[in-house]
C-alpha cells in the first residue's frame, strides 16, 4: 500500500484539474441552473479518453489504473460534479459490465464508441418499485424468435436524457417458468425506446437525469449480457465497482467546498481581522481536512484491492459510505463559513452543498452500504 | 526528417514561493512542479511540425527527481523520447552553466539534430537566458520570441513581435528558437498518451560524468552569478487627508510632497520658494 501519490497520479490528476478549472470551471453554474449538459466539452473529453479510462488500448481506451480512474472523476466533479456524474456512471456501470461480462462480439461492436465517448453509457436497474430492493424489478423481456420485447419504464436514470446505449434490467422466464432477472444492451435507436422528461433535481442539474419507457423494443437476443439469469450477479458487482466512482465524485465535491470555503475564510473580514483567525472557523477547517484525507485514503485502499483482483465490494460500500458523509458535512460547513453568501447562487458552496446531498442516495443509500458492510464483517470468523 | 530537440523545464505551480533567505532560491518543494508555460508552448510548436511534415521529437530536461514528470507529460503530448540530466552536483546551475550542460547533452544525445525549440523564458526566473546561450554554446543561429515557425526545406522562417514590431527572420538549419506565449496553445495529453508515457517508455537519465562533465569543467564552466539578497518588494497605498483652512493646507501638501511635484514640473520647489 501506498501513502503517497506516485509520479504518474500526480500528473493525471494535474491533467484532469487543469481541464477542468479551464474547460468546466467558466460554465459549471450556468449549466447547473439552465440544465445544459455541455456536448462540446464532453466532446472534447471523448477525444481525451474520458470515456474509457479503464478500457484496454485495443478498444481505444486508456487502461488506467483504478486509482487513476478515481481520481479523474475527483477531479472534474471538484469543478463540476453533474459531468463527474455522467463520467462515473459512463466509466463505473455502463462500461465496466462490458468489460467483466460480455464476449468479444459484443466489446468488439460496442466498446470502441463507447470509449470514444461516442456513445454515452446509462445503467437503468431503478423503477418505481425497485430500488434499493433490486429483486422486485418490474420490466420484463419475452422472447419472440430471435428477439427479446422489452416493455416497462426506468426512473432516475444517469445520463438516460442522452445515452446511446443502456443496459436495462428485466425479468425474463426461464426454461422451468421461473422469473429471472437478465441485463440487455439497448440501443437508443431501438424502436419502442423511449426517453420521458428531464428531471428537475435539486443538485447534479447539468446532468440528464430522466425516464426511459419501453414500449414493445425488441433487443436482439446477442445483446443479452451474459446468460439469462445473470442479473443480480451482474448488478451487485457492477454496483460494487459505481460505488467506487460515486465515493470519488463524492470526495472531489468536498475538495472542491473546502477549497472554496478556505479561499473564503482568508479574504472575508469580520472584527476587523480575517474570519480564518477565528478558532471556530479553523475547528471547521481542521475537520473538513481532515475527514477529506481519511476517505480518500479509504477510497484508494478499495481502489489497490480491485487491481489486485481481490473482493473490493465491503472496502468500496466503506468508501462510498464515508465519502458521501464526509462530501455532505464538509459542503454544509463550507456554506456555514460562507454565511449568508453561502446561501446565495453567487457562490459555488451552494451547488457544492446541493450535488453532495444525492451521493448519499444514489448507487445504493448509506443505509444499504451500511447493510453490504455489516453482512461482509458478520460473515466473517470473529476476531 | 527533421531531428527536433525541444528543451523544457519544470517550475513550481504556483506563482508566489516563501524563498529560503539562506541561499536566496525557491522554495520548490512546497509546491507541485509543472511544465513551464511557455516550454510547453514548445513542445506543441514541435508537434505541429511533426503532423505537417514529419519529425522526431526528443525532449530533454535538467532537474531534480521529481523533473522527470514534465518529460513523461511531454511524451504523452507525443514527443518520440526523453533525455533527462540529473545529477545533484549540477543542483542549483545558473543560466550560464545550464545552457553549457545542455548543449554538451545535446552533442551527446542529439548530434546533428535539426531544429532546437526551448520556451522564451520560465515563469519561476523569467531571465530568456537559457535558449540564446545554448545557440551560442553550440555555435548556430537562434531568435527568440517566436510566435510563428515556417519551413521550407532546409530553410526556418521565423515570425515573431518585438518591440511591438512584427519581423520575419530566415535563417537555415541547424538553428534555434525560444517560443513565446503567443501563440501554438498546448494541446491537453489524452490519459491514453499519459498511461503509455509512464508505463512503456523509458527515460535514460544522464549524470554529469555521462555528459563528460567534471568538477574541474564546473569551477571553469559553471555558475557565474550568485544571488545576494532576495526580498518580497511590498507596495503600499495610503489615504492621506490634509484639512484645515485652504492655505496652510496648500502649503502643507507642498511641503509633503514638494519632491514628486518637482520631479513632474521639472524645477525645484525649493529653490523657487528660496528665490
Amino acid at each position: 500500500m501506498q501513502f503517497n501519490p506516485c509520479m504518474k497520479h500526480k500528473l493525471i490528476r494535474n491533467s484532469a484539474r487543469h481541464f477542468a478549472e479551464a474547460e468546466l470551471a467558466p460554465i459549471a453554474a450556468e449549466i447547473d441552473q439552465q440544465r445544459i449538459f455541455p456536448r462540446d466539452v464532453i466532446a472534447k473529453m471523448g477525444e481525451l479518453n474520458y470515456f474509457g479510462l479503464q478500457v484496454p488500448k485495443e478498444y481505444g481506451g486508456a487502461a488506467l489504473d483504478s486509482i487513476s480512474a478515481a481520481i479523474v472523476v475527483e477531479e472534474i466533479s471538484r469543478v463540476c460534479a453533474a459531468v463527474g456524474l455522467c463520467v462515473t456512471v459512463h466509466n463505473g456501470v455502463a462500461v465496466y459490465p462490458f468489460l467483466q461480462f460480455t464476449n468479444a462480439s459484443q466489446k468488439e461492436k460496442y466498446l470502441p464508441q463507447l470509449a470514444a465517448g461516442n456513445a454515452i453509457g446509462a445503467f437503468s436497474l431503478t423503477e418505481a418499485n425497485a430500488g434499493s430492493d433490486a429483486g422486485s424489478v418490474e420490466t420484463t423481456a419475452v422472447k419472440n424468435g430471435t428477439d427479446y420485447i422489452l416493455n416497462g419504464t426506468k426512473i432516475f436514470v444517469t445520463n438516460g436524457g442522452v445515452c446511446d446505449v443502456a443496459l436495462i434490467f428485466a425479468l425474463t422466464s426461464s426454461p422451468d417458468n421461473k422469473l429471472q432477472s437478465s441485463v440487455f444492451i439497448v440501443e437508443s435507436k431501438f424502436p419502442g425506446f423511449l426517453r420521458g422528461e428531464l428531471e428537475d433535481l435539486c443538485g447534479m442539474r447539468a446532468n440528464p437525469v430522466s425516464s426511459l419507457f419501453f414500449e414493445d423494443c425488441p433487443v436482439p437476443e446477442e445483446n443479452l449480457l451474459g446468460k439469462q439469469g445473470d442479473g443480480m450477479k451482474i448488478g451487485l458487482t457492477t454496483l460494487d465497482n459505481g460505488r467506487i466512482g460515486v465515493a470519488a465524485q463524492a470526495l472531489g465535491i468536498a475538495q472542491g467546498a473546502m477549497e472554496a470555503a478556505v479561499k473564503y475564510a482568508k479574504e472575508r473580514q469580520q472584527f476587523k481581522k480575517p474570519i480564518a483567525s477565528q478558532q471556530t472557523i479553523q475547528n471547521y477547517i481542521a475537520d473538513m481536512a481532515t475527514e477529506i484525507m481519511a476517505a480518500r485514503l479509504l477510497l484508494y485502499r478499495a481502489c489497490e484491492l480491485k487491481d489486485a483482483g481481490a473482493a473490493f465490494g465491503c472496502e468500496a460500500s466503506m468508501a462510498k459510505l464515508y465519502c458521501s458523509t464526509v462530501a455532505s458535512k464538509v459542503t454544509s460547513l463550507a456554506v456555514q463559513i460562507h454565511g449568508g453568501y453561502g446561501y446565495s447562487k453567487e457562490y459555488d458552496v451552494e451547488r457544492y452543498f446541493r450535488d453532495a446531498r444525492v451521493t448519499e442516495i444514489y448507487e445504493g443509500t448509506s443505509e444499504i452500504q451500511r447493510m453490504v458492510i455489516a453482512r461482509a464483517i458478520l460473515s466473517q470468523q470473529m476476531m | 526528417m527533421l531531428n527536433i530537440v525541444v528543451c523544457i523545464k519544470q517550475v513550481p505551480m504556483v506563482t508566489e514561493l516563501p524563498w529560503d533567505e539562506k541561499t536566496g532560491t525557491l522554495r520548490r518543494d512546497l509546491a507541485a512542479g509543472m511544465m513551464n508555460p511557455a516550454c510547453k508552448r514548445a513542445v506543441e510548436a514541435a508537434l505541429q511540425i511533426k503532423e505537417k511534415q514529419g519529425a522526431s521529437i526528443t525532449v530533454m530536461t535538467m532537474g531534480p527527481p521529481a523533473a522527470e514528470e514534465v518529460l513523461r507529460e511531454a511524451l504523452a503530448m507525443g514527443a518520440d523520447r526523453g533525455i533527462f540530466i540529473c545529477d545533484p552536483i549540477l543542483a542549483g546551475s545558473d543560466t550560464y552553466a545550464t545552457s553549457f550542460i545542455l548543449a554538451a547533452a545535446i552533442q551527446k544525445e542529439a548530434s546533428g539534430c535539426d531544429l532546437i525549440l526551448c520556451g522564451a523564458y520560465t515563469s519561476d526566473s523569467e531571465t530568456a537566458q537559457v535558449g540564446p546561450q545554448l545557440a551560442e554554446e553550440l555555435n548556430i543561429p537562434a531568435a527568440a520570441y517566436a510566435e510563428h515557425l515556417d519551413i521550407s526545406g532546409r530553410i526556418l522562417r521565423v515570425r515573431r513581435l518585438v518591440d511591438n514590431f512584427r519581423e520575419t527572420l530566415e535563417m537555415e538549419f541547424p538553428a534555434l528558437v525560444t517560443i513565446s506565449m503567443e501563440r501554438y496553445e498546448p494541446r491537453y495529453a489524452s490519459f491514453a498518451g499519459l498511461n503509455k508515457a509512464f508505463m512503456e517508455t523509458d527515460i535514460p537519465v544522464l549524470n554529469a560524468e555521462a555528459l563528460g562533465i567534471t568538477a574541474a569543467n564546473l569551477e571553469a564552466r559553471g555558475s557565474r552569478t550568485k544571488v545576494r539578497r532576495v526580498f518580497i518588494r511590498k507596495t503600499q497605498k495610503e489615504n492621506v487627508m490634509i484639512t484645515g483652512a485652504a492655505a496652510i493646507a496648500a502649503g502643507e501638501f507642498l511641503d509633503r510632497y514638494q519632491r514628486a511635484i518637482s520631479a513632474v514640473i521639472g524645477k525645484s520647489i525649493e529653490a523657487e520658494k528660496q528665490a
